[in-house]
């Protein structure tokens, strides 16, 4: 399966139509992508670059003006294909009447699984998205994120080899994005192959192996994540600190070899990263607070008196 | 009664109905032939190869734990929006509907026929508007909330879809239906007081014959074809007519003797043998004529009426006493089957057996004769049927509801196609357009696609009226009036498919039966009904699953 191509199109064009069959719009043009098991492939692009059309085109919502799609060894209108997709739309497109468990119940069928299997799969996948408190209420009282969460656990609730993912962490809190986040690397990591779209760049610089830039429809980018964003006309290295006699000692060296030192800082972390140690402190310390300096001092100053 | 118990040609029908979906698919197969070439050039037909055998793999590959799940879906949502609140209309209808029924002072069968009347029309009329809506926005309010992409990027066929939404919207049907039927049931047996019989009788009615029963009005029958016919007259002159006299009324259904003349109505019953006598061997008959009056005479003396079988081996009539004719309401003879009659040529009083000695042939044959000079009887060809045991009145209620739920099912099938390919709107429109040509419009368009209708066509039409001529006048012989004609032609034809194709909802009104106090027969009632349902199965099936496979769920 390693190395196997999942997903391959070849010179994928869509033109959007009016109802008199005249040219809107060319949504996508020539759009040629190979994606091989077991990796995460990111589609970014602003808004109108046709990556949910790609994904769409993918999943034989739209049909291809031209071009042609193979998804699975299959062509993309094959329902067969379908066994082995999980698909997470752009936005919460479940039937909202219908409860967690008679979600995944509904969708567990349609995959013609056995009560067991299906009951089995759906506590699981509640307990993954973290429903558990909320399975037995209608999608209609859901937040925003509890959707997307559910809409996750039916993407995968047939354990699928390919997950497309349209905008996976929109609409979701840091710690959800993070848990997401968390969740396509276990699937990588799992063997299955991920295709993801986004604007968000950060959350798929995070994950992705690799990724494909559309622009106005079209391929600009693709490629590793690492080597494309690697400058290779300069080093970093990351130390323990350092004094400042230490630093110029090392641009003397550098000058030395004719280089030159260009930046020294100290590393940030992500605002994410604070984020989540903040909440994560506060869970096991609930009574800690902030308190700015200056009431600090003036308690201090209180307490000598 | 005014209806006319023409059983049903089923093999006809399906000849019929096989023609008409061959030529049908023959036509979409050379257009979507034809369309491709055009579009796609030579790869076209491919295009369309694929697309039937892949119609053809849907088929044969459905999983019906899928397409229940799809049905269950439907079911929840159609409860979880509340559609049962129908109920509450229902209910509201039968607790004040007895105010404005209750007549005590009326006949018992016309209380019976005015209780079941309203519990059916009002089922009817209750039920159909909630099962078009539902079905009609089921799939257009998926595709527009996208839901339903969520269910076909799960290996599901579009021919589960189309048949989950109807397994759905009909089991949704079926539920009201029971329900409602129920409570009307119980309803009827409450409200009705315990003098009034709730009868379903079964009638044996005079052989069928197309020859004579199926001609267009006005059709001359030679003699020998109406003296082998199920029913015809006799007039005073002893020729076999296929129709007696007129007597003023509008409606033809009924024809009438004159008393004391030759004139006779004849009855003929083919393969007459035991299965007819009920378990103490006796013979059931019921008639209901109608009196005419030329004069006053005795006014509250009733009408005379004699029947009469026929002796096979001296071909002499053996006539039963005469009855007073009971209008309004039917006069029943229970006959044994030793008959005791007085021969009037030897004056003697003799005995013959009713089916060794009357019946020729398979065939028993009764004769009518009015005997008041001056009076007629109106007699039809249901006017006089063999009685077999009766039915429980909640077999024919429960195939009078069997009607409903076939139209309920149909009209299920025909929203759930129409909304495979337009919008919610749109789709309501259609079906309800179908539904009301279906009612009563059929006929009409018949007669106007067969030159019935005086006036021509649309155009003639529009002619007529802007020219202020009168449709008795002739149309001038000149070249706009032959291009008119050539509109009119086309336009005609036209209507001429779209009456075919229309169903004929008529065929499911199986109330009147049981209304009237009959049970619903299988040939002449249930299946015209079952086979109308059965036959928009496969074409609703193959529109609604091309319609969906060929569109773009996420172009709106």
């Amino acid at each position: 399966m390693e190395n196997a191509t999942v997903i391959q199109t070849r010179n994928l064009t869509k033109i959007y139509r009016d109802f008199w069959g005249r040219k809107k719009v060319r949504a996508l043009n020539s759009l040629s992508l190979e994606i091989k098991a077991g990796e995460v492939f990111g589609l970014l692009g602003p808004n109108g670059s046709g990556k949910t059309t790609t994904m769409k085109l993918l999943l034989g919502l739209l049909f291809p003006t031209e071009g042609e799609i193979e998804i699975l060894g299959k062509p993309a209108d094959d329902v067969e294909k379908n066994e082995r997709i999980g698909y997470l739309p752009e936005e919460s497109y479940l039937y909202r009447f219908l409860n967690a468990d008679e979600t995944l119940d509904f969708y567990g069928r349609l995959f013609n699984m056995s009560a067991k299997e299906r009951r089995e799969r759906a506590d699981a996948l509640i307990e993954l998205v973290e429903l558990k408190g909320a399975r037995r209420r209608q999608l209609k009282e859901y937040s925003k994120g509890m959707t997307r969460r559910i809409g996750l656990a039916q993407a995968l609730i047939n354990n699928p080899d390919l997950v497309l993912l349209d905008e996976p962490t929109s609409g979701l809190d840091p710690i959800g994005t993070r848990k997401m986040k968390d969740l396509i690397l276990k699937l990588r990591d799992e063997g299955k192959t991920v295709v993801m779209c986004s604007h968000l760049l950060a959350d798929v610089q995070d994950v992705c192996d690799r990724i494909a830039i559309l622009y106005e429809g079209e391929l600009k980018v693709m490629g590793k994540v690492d080597e494309l964003l690697q400058e290779q006309d300069a080093t970093q290295l990351l130390t323990s600190r350092l004094d400042d006699n230490v630093i110029e000692e090392i641009k003397q060296v550098l000058a030395k070899h004719n280089g030159e030192l260009k930046k020294v800082d100290h590393p940030t972390n992500s605002l994410e990263d604070l984020f989540l140690k903040t909440v994560s402190e506060s869970k096991e310390r609930p009574g800690q607070r902030y308190i700015p300096e200056e009431a600090t001092e003036e308690a201090n100053t209180s307490a000598s008196e | 009664m005014n209806f006319n118990p023409e059983p049903y040609d089923l093999l006809g029908g399906v000849g019929t109905w096989a023609e008409a979906l061959g030529n049908f698919l023959g036509l979409v197969l050379l257009v979507a032939i034809v369309t491709s070439l055009a579009v796609q050039g030579v790869a076209g037909p491919r295009f369309v190869l694929k697309q039937m055998l892949r119609g053809l793999i849907d088929v044969v590959r459905i999983s019906p734990r899928r397409t229940w799940a799809l049905a269950s879906l439907t079911i929840k949502e159609a409860i979880r929006r509340k559609a049962l609140l129908i109920f509450v209309v229902f209910a509201v209808l039968f607790m004040f509907a007895g105010w404005f029924l209750d007549d005590p002072d009326a006949r018992g069968d016309m209380q019976v026929k005015v209780y079941v009347s309203f519990v059916l029309t009002s089922i009817t009329w209750l039920t159909v508007p909630v099962i078009l809506l539902l079905s009609c926005w089921g799939i257009p309010e998926d595709i527009k909330a996208r839901s339903l992409h969520t269910v076909v990027t799960k290996p599901v066929r579009r021919t589960e879809v189309v048949i989950g939404r109807i397994l759905g919207f009909t089991t949704v049907a079926t539920g009201i239906l029971v329900l409602m039927s129920a409570v009307g049931y119980i309803w009827v047996k409450r409200q009705l007081p315990t003098n009034v019989d709730l009868t379903c009788r079964v009638p044996i009615y005079a052989a069928y014959d197309p020859a004579v029963d199926a001609v267009e009005e006005g059709t001359v029958v030679d003699q020998e074809t109406l003296k082998n016919a199920g029913f015809y007259f006799i007039d005073q002159n002893g020729n076999a007519k296929a129709t007696g006299i007129n007597t003023g009324d509008i409606v033809e259904f009924w024809s009438y003797i004159q008393g004391a003349t030759n004139a006779r109505a004849v009855w003929q019953f083919k393969d007459f043998g035991p299965q007819y006598l009920n378990e103490k061997g006796q013979l059931k008959l019921e008639t209901r004529f109608l009196s005419f009056r030329s004069h006053k005479g005795r006014i509250k003396t009733k009408l005379l009426c004699q029947l009469n079988f026929t002796d096979k081996s001296t071909g002499k009539p053996v006539a039963l006493p005469a009855f007073e004719v009971d209008e309004f309401t039917n006069n029943i003879f229970v006959l044994d089957r030793e008959i005791n009659y007085y021969d009037t040529e030897s004056g003697e009083s003799k005995t013959v057996d009713l089916i060794d000695d009357l019946v020729d042939d398979g065939t028993l044959r009764i004769v009518a004769q009015a005997l008041d000079t001056g009076q007629y009887l109106g007699m039809a060809k249901s006017s006089l049927f063999i009685r077999l045991p009766d039915q429980s009145f909640a077999v024919g209620y429960s195939k009078a509801v069997a009607g409903i739920w076939l139209m309920l099912s149909l009209i299920v099938m025909l929203g759930v196609t129409a909304s495979c390919f337009v919008k919610g709107p749109v789709a309501t429109f259609l079906t309800l357009s179908l539904l009301i040509m279906g009612q009563g419009f059929r006929d009409f368009m018949l007669r106007l696609t067969s030159d019935q209708v005086l006036g021509g066509g649309p155009a003639e039409a529009w002619y007529r009226i802007l020219k202020h001529m009168n449709p008795m006048q002739e149309m001038p012989n000149t070249v706009g009036s032959q291009i008119i004609g050539a509109i009119d032609s086309f336009l005609l034809n036209i209507l001429w498919i779209a009456q075919h194709i229309v169903p004929n909802f008529e065929s499911f009104k199986l109330s009147n039966y049981v209304a009237n106090g009959f049970d619903v027969p299988w040939a002449a009632g249930m299946l015209p009904s079952v086979a109308m349902t059965c036959a928009y199965v496969i074409p609703c099936l193959l529109i609604g699953y091309y319609s969906l496979s060929l569109r773009e769920l996420e172009a709106k």
